[in-house]
């Protein structure tokens, strides 16, 4: 199993293409995803979703993010459903009705939220987290403070969700139940924050020394020892996502 | 060369000075073994060494520690790095990375290696580990030994003059143990680096070490090499240092009157004793 954002190894054309193009194709995918309303585009886009995650080798993965997203999103289609009365009248409401074009917009909310998480996520879970920082850092600029502090947060959640089960435990075994309702749940959660929270900030602490005694201030945007060219699949990739935003616009 | 005169450091949230009237003088190339009850300030000496106190903890610092003649308390800590290679004790918190070859890549990269000899530094770091097949691995799903490995590659890659290490071998097995403390002694022979790690393991530590320190209550109350600290077992074994039982033997065959050398540091040399004692 696989924690949060941990890199998944590979060789596809997504794990080979330059961090910052694949970002940049990723975010250029989403915004096409929401300037469209079109049933084509959308269904395009997935199909892209598909066969990217299949040459990842991450289908199970992406499926799972697909149907969490769904689920999230069937909320949002919801209020789509029941606050945009257009079309012909199906269901009449106290204020308003539900149309013909209600379910469409329902529907629409789902397609595009799944379709534009999918690149996303693929991106994130391709991409060792020290290689997109540091592209950033060479090519976009991004001063490296702020890398840092990037992929040292994500990094550290599962140190910190690590260290929240241990509490527990350390709690279950002095005879706290922590099995019952969630409001109970919380309600026991709520004390253990302190010495999550003091444990968290020595962990913080130790990891700004270990990053000071080996040089984090010395560091400039030379310092890579790795270099990230474009090649020609990212000039490709780009150039396809644009065509698919274009796509999204005009139709 | 590393001088330490009068050091007395008190953190903040410390009634007492948690290390006091501390004075060493450590030529280079010299292996040194601190051991100690735990809270006796081992690790706080090492924090001492390498510059992160009094850089980044408060508190009173009395006395100076030089290293290569840089005062600890007048250059920045960055600048105390570039001599002094550090492993701290936990383990987790100093990851910088989330893969194996990201972690020992940073100091490389950030100390301006040249970028020629960087492969070369990783491999012979890895190598010296023997860890060249976790070079791709993700750092979250290494064992606690593992990862104890790779923060000792990820320093040794540096090839600082002062190595300080803080309990290296906490996680390791006896064998894995053994090779780290080979290395380490291979360093200071070979390239003269100052190598000074705290342990608990003093068998290991009067094994590899060419002085051994004995810290109790913040001061060092006894120093020499291993056989003349470990003739003291008694006065050790009161501060809560267990010595080797190879050691408890031999000096309890001198307190009979039975023998009369140096105190011995393991069984081989334990043997050769109780041979000479019974012909």
């Amino acid at each position: 199993m696989n924690g949060f954002l941990e890199y998944v190894p590979g060789d596809s054309f997504l794990h080979r293409m330059n961090p910052v193009a694949k970002l940049a194709a990723a975010f250029i995918l989403v915004i096409a995803c929401f300037a469209t309303s079109n049933f084509v585009v959308l269904a395009l886009v997935l199909v892209l979703d598909a066969v990217l995650a299949a040459q990842c080798k991450m289908v199970p993965q992406a499926l799972g993010l697909a149907k969490a997203v769904a689920a999230f999103s069937l909320l949002l289609a919801l209020i789509a459903l029941l606050f945009t009365p257009r079309g012909d009248v199906l269901v009449q409401l106290p204020w308003g009705y539900i149309g013909t074009e209600s379910v469409v917009a329902a529907v629409l909310v789902i397609v595009r939220l799944v379709a534009c998480a999918v690149p996303l996520f693929l991106v994130f879970y391709v991409t060792k987290l020290n290689d997109m920082a540091n592209a950033m850092v060479k090519q976009l600029r991004v001063p490296y403070k702020y890398a840092f502090a990037f992929t040292s947060t994500v990094r550290f959640i599962p140190v910190f969700m690590n260290d929240m089960v241990g509490i527990m435990e350390a709690q279950t075994a002095r005879g706290v139940e922590f099995d019952g309702g969630l409001a109970k749940r919380i309600r026991l959660m709520v004390p253990l924050c302190v010495p999550l929270l003091v444990s968290s900030v020595r962990k913080t602490n130790s990891a700004a020394i270990a990053a000071e005694v080996r040089g984090f201030h010395l560091r400039t945007r030379q310092s890579g020892f790795k270099e990230y060219p474009f090649a020609t699949r990212d000039y490709l990739a780009l150039a396809a996502s644009v065509v698919i935003l274009v796509l999204a616009i005009v139709f | 060369m590393i001088e330490i005169s009068n050091l007395t450091f008190r953190y903040r949230e410390g009634a007492e000075p948690t290390v006091r009237d501390i004075n060493l003088s450590i030529p280079d190339g010299t292996f040194v073994g601190i051991t100690g009850a735990a809270g006796s300030g081992k690790s706080t000496l090492t924090y001492a060494i390498n510059g992160i106190i009094p850089h980044c903890y408060p508190g009173d610092f009395y006395g100076s520690v030089t290293v290569d003649g840089l005062d600890t308390c007048e250059v920045s800590l960055t600048d105390i790095s570039r001599l002094v290679g550090s492993v701290c004790q936990d383990i987790d918190s100093q990851m910088v990375s989330s893969v194996v070859e990201d972690e020992i890549l940073y100091g490389l990269e950030n100390f301006g290696v040249p970028k020629d000899e960087i492969e070369g530094r990783i491999q012979e770091a890895l190598d010296a580990m023997g860890i060249v097949d976790l070079r791709d691995r993700s750092i979250a799903g290494l064992s606690g030994g593992q990862k104890q490995k790779v923060a000792v590659a990820s320093v040794i890659a540096l090839k600082p003059r002062v190595l300080v290490l803080d309990e290296p071998t906490a996680e390791l097995d006896p064998a894995s143990s053994v090779g780290v403390f080979r290395l380490l002694r291979s360093y200071a022979r070979n390239f003269g680096t100052t190598v000074i790690v705290v342990e608990q393991k003093i068998a290991l530590l009067s094994e590899f070490a060419d002085q051994l320190l004995i810290v109790d209550n913040g001061a060092i109350v006894f120093r020499g090499t291993p056989p003349e600290v470990l003739a003291h077992s008694d006065e050790l074994l009161e501060i809560g240092v267990n010595c080797p039982r190879s050691t408890s033997l031999v000096n309890r065959l001198r307190a009979h009157g039975l023998y009369n050398g140096p105190a011995v540091c393991n069984v081989p040399q334990a043997v050769e004793v109780c041979k000479e004692v019974l012909a």
